[in-house]
């Protein structure tokens, strides 16, 4: 597949079909990749791609002019088509080299059953349904969904719908969506108060980094709700009140843009279980309106469109 | 000094005989994020687990977010009222990176300036420091010139030889709190020879390197180089992961909140990562994304050298660790390119 | 204002300006008894009510938040409470999920010649409230 990729990704640079190519290369630290973004055609032979391609690169669309070639997973794919649908790209400048996934490592899912962290891990490696964790001259295999992100667990788009070039390889289904929505059905168990007492308990430790925000294809405001002063809605110094709000505004803002990518999740410093936010709302436009985000490049935004009749029973 | 040893059987013993006198500190696992948090009085187990605090110490001081006063309406006008910090802590388990890092911060907040928030909590700490015998990968204090067994900033320093931890004293007040105990022993010519050994097996561990001389040189020589700060800066996505988790970055915030005629002014942790930073007076001067990431690389590696003498990076590697991209510092110090006049390396 | 005892529950209403809002002036002009618990805050159209807007009220201490506007239809912009509608349905139950009872949040449909609908939308929406007792979602004290 790499070699695909990185040919393939040389000669739209070569050709100037592309002014960037952005994709994955291996990343300074043990089972860790980062965002490669070249417009050299020789540094196309560092793309990588393996369970370690956690970032969703759609984000960079927003933010770098010219024409680019994004290499996308199924995810990041539907992110770029929201993007492309709230017209904040245009289809034409963008090259979608579209890689089938069959899910991504879960690092602290693999720290928590070898007992060690990250960088005294020595090997992950993926074989077929499996993973073999490697620590020391210990191995232990498992079943991949135990190591997978919950949200690549519940993949709906494992290879893109949407792209310019498709690279072949194996996309291995492992597909639980009831395991995928684990936490949430936990949440959805208790009573109302216990619920606000858990968020309110997870935000208590919010740092207020908007890394969330930050790495959302989603989140393309040029100003944010809360950077406004005028009026100020929320303190931009950290109170669990504020982070609350500022989540919960950040989670229906992005209803029907968000594709699961669980991104958000996966960033957060203070480990706040933030997908099962996202998820749930994933899942609310998809039970109310029948709504998937980022599956037609062609259909209006969720929050643009109507039924002339729906989800009157919740109005008076 | 190094005189005395405690057994690790007795850690507990010693920490709850300070914790009769002041709040104890320690690292520990908060909702799965650890950080420094009082004493339960009782769980030492952060002995086996406990590496490095992912929101660095420099909270116990400058907290993400803390009340500088709180005012309610009355009849003639408003009740102010300003917390006091009376009480003394001790903290237990800084690493010797994070223990450079508060005497840098000490710079801002007490030495150039008095700041009575950050003072009445720092001055009323004893540090007792801890020997990092376990770094991770992406620790590089060594390169900051910073021994992970050794350190000056703090009281006391505690290295793990085995079955006992050495205890070297630097300070009056690290003394008082060996006074205070009668769980310590002495230490034997056996037990000097092993710190050698451990403080040499530590020092190896520390992997990552990268070469810092004349990085302040070659940054000020790069300042305008736009295209070099764009590249550089690309994949950055712009969040606080890296200034907020920095031992030693230390914005902050301003904010007045009111509700129904009463409220609080609170402070809380800013970063120069954002594009709303320093928007109160008026704008920010780095709106591009390429300046404000200079800012922090030559915030730490130029400014400070110039100003004090010293480079703002103590190599903790919580910036590399917590990056959301992978957006590595010290691939960006080895790679700035050499300046014309200067020799590169040692 | 001091807020009186007999204004609990404190509710927040945002009335669209061409049908809620004239049916709360209908209400009035016509003499119809409804319960002064609702601080009203006119807005050019229900479509203009962000989500923001109901958790701020509720942030700053209102017990329970009512938004409304013309009936599917009616908008004076033609499809502004169609919008408005989708908006109002995610963020009801999104934040029946993070466990604010679905009594503080409602949404209702009243045009200018409903004066009576709209007496009655707050009576129910009081009583609602009422029954649910005080919020202290965001009391640093409370649950």
């Amino acid at each position: 597949m790499e070699k695909e990729l990185r040919d393939q990704a040389a000669k739209l640079l070569e050709e100037g079909t592309v002014d960037y190519i952005v994709g994955f290369a291996s990343g300074t630290l043990k089972h860790t990749t980062t965002p490669l973004i070249t417009g050299d055609k020789d540094e196309t032979s560092s793309l990588v791609i393996n369970p370690f391609i956690s970032n969703n690169l759609a984000t960079y669309a927003l933010e770098i002019s010219g024409r680019l070639g994004i290499v996308a997973k199924g995810c990041d794919s539907r992110s770029i088509v929201s993007l492309i649908q709230d017209k904040q790209i245009t289809r034409q400048d963008i090259v979608i080299l579209g890689i089938p996934c069959s899910g991504l490592i879960d690092l602290k899912k693999v720290e928590k059953l070898a007992g060690k962290e990250r960088d005294e891990i020595d090997e992950v490696v993926v074989v077929a349904d499996k993973v073999v964790i490697t620590v020391g001259s210990e191995k232990q295999e498992v079943p991949a969904a135990a190591v997978l992100f919950d949200h690549c667990i519940g993949c709906e788009l494992q290879i893109p719908q949407e792209y310019d070039f498709l690279i072949q390889g194996p996309a291995v289904e492992i597909r639980n969506s009831e395991a995928s929505r684990e936490k949430i059905k936990e949440l959805k168990q208790m009573s109302p108060d216990q619920r606000w007492s858990y968020w309110k308990q997870q935000f208590n430790r919010c740092i207020r980094c908007y890394a969330c925000r930050q790495v959302c294809p989603a989140c393309f405001c040029e100003r944010c709700f809360v950077e406004e002063s005028q009026p100020r809605w929320v303190s931009p110094v950290s109170q669990w009140q504020d982070n609350l709000i500022f989540q919960a505004i950040r989670a229906i803002h992005v209803a029907g843009r968000c594709t699961d990518c669980g991104e958000c999740e996966r960033v957060c410093p203070v480990d706040i279980p933030l997908r099962s936010l996202s998820k749930e709302m994933y899942d609310l436009v998809g039970e109310m309106f029948n709504y998937k985000s980022g599956m037609n490049a062609g259909a209006p935004p969720l929050m643009t469109a109507y039924e002339l009749t729906e989800v009157e029973s919740l109005i008076r | 000094m190094i005189t005395k040893k405690v057994s690790k059987k007795d850690i507990r013993k010693l920490l709850g005989t300070w914790n009769q006198e002041c709040n104890v500190i320690v690292p520990s696992r908060v909702d799965g994020v650890v950080g420094m948090a009082a004493w339960d009085n009782q769980d030492i187990s952060f002995l086996d687990w406990y590496r490095n605090t992912v929101i660095p110490p420099k909270s116990c001081f400058l907290p993400k977010s803390e009340v500088m006063m709180s005012f309610k309406k009355n009849e003639n006008g408003y009740n102010l009222e300003v917390p006091t910090n009376e009480h003394w802590q001790v903290i237990f388990g800084v690493r010797p990176c994070d223990a450079r890092a508060n005497a840098i911060i000490d710079h801002v907040f007490a030495v150039t300036y008095d700041d009575y928030y950050y003072i009445s909590k720092r001055r009323n700490t004893l540090l007792v420091g801890l020997s990092c015998t376990n770094p991770y990968d992406s620790c590089f204090c060594t390169s900051s010139n910073i021994d992970p067994t050794e350190s000056e900033y703090v009281d006391l320093m505690f290295t793990d030889i085995g079955d006992d931890f050495v205890i070297e004293d630097f300070t009056g007040g690290g003394k008082a709190l060996l006074n205070m105990s009668n769980t310590l022993k002495k230490v034997t010519k056996a037990d000097i020879d092993k710190i050698k050994e451990v403080k040499a097996a530590s020092v190896s561990k520390i992997k990552k390197t990268v070469d810092t001389e004349n990085a302040d040189r070659k940054l000020g020589s790069l300042f305008n180089d736009t295209d070099y700060w764009e590249r550089i800066s690309a994949k950055c996505i712009s969040c606080g992961i890296c200034t907020f988790l920095c031992p030693t970055c230390f914005c902050f915030d301003i904010n007045d909140e009111m509700i129904r005629k009463q409220g609080a002014r609170y402070r809380g942790w800013d970063s120069c990562s954002f594009r709303s930073y320093t928007r109160m007076p008026m704008e920010n001067p780095r709106e591009e994304k390429w300046r404000r990431v200079r800012q922090r690389v030559c915030h730490k590696f130029e400014f400070f050298p110039m100003n004090l003498g010293i480079n703002a990076c103590v190599g903790c590697g919580r910036c590399i660790r917590s990056c959301p991209v992978n957006w590595d510092i010290t691939q960006v110090i080895a790679g700035l390119p050499a300046e014309a006049g200067i020799k590169s390396g040692k | 204002m001091k807020p009186k005892k007999e204004d609990q529950p404190r509710i927040v209403g945002f009335l669209c300006k061409w049908c809620s809002y004239a049916g709360a002036d209908l209400a009035g002009t016509s003499r119809k008894k409804y319960p002064s618990n609702l601080t009203v805050l006119k807005v050019p159209c229900s479509g203009r009510i962000d989500p923001l807007f109901v958790l701020k009220g509720l942030r700053l201490g209102f017990d329970g938040v009512l938004v409304s506007g013309c009936h599917p239809g009616d908008c004076h912009y033609q499809t502004g409470n169609y919008r408005a509608r989708r908006r109002i349905a995610v963020t009801k139950k999104f934040l029946e999920y993070l466990g604010i009872p679905e009594q503080r949040v409602q949404a209702s449909w009243v045009s200018a010649s409903e004066g009576t609908k709209f007496a009655q939308v707050v009576e129910d929406v009081v009583e609602n409230v009422r029954a649910i007792g005080p919020s202290n979602l965001f009391n640093d004290e409370g649950k």
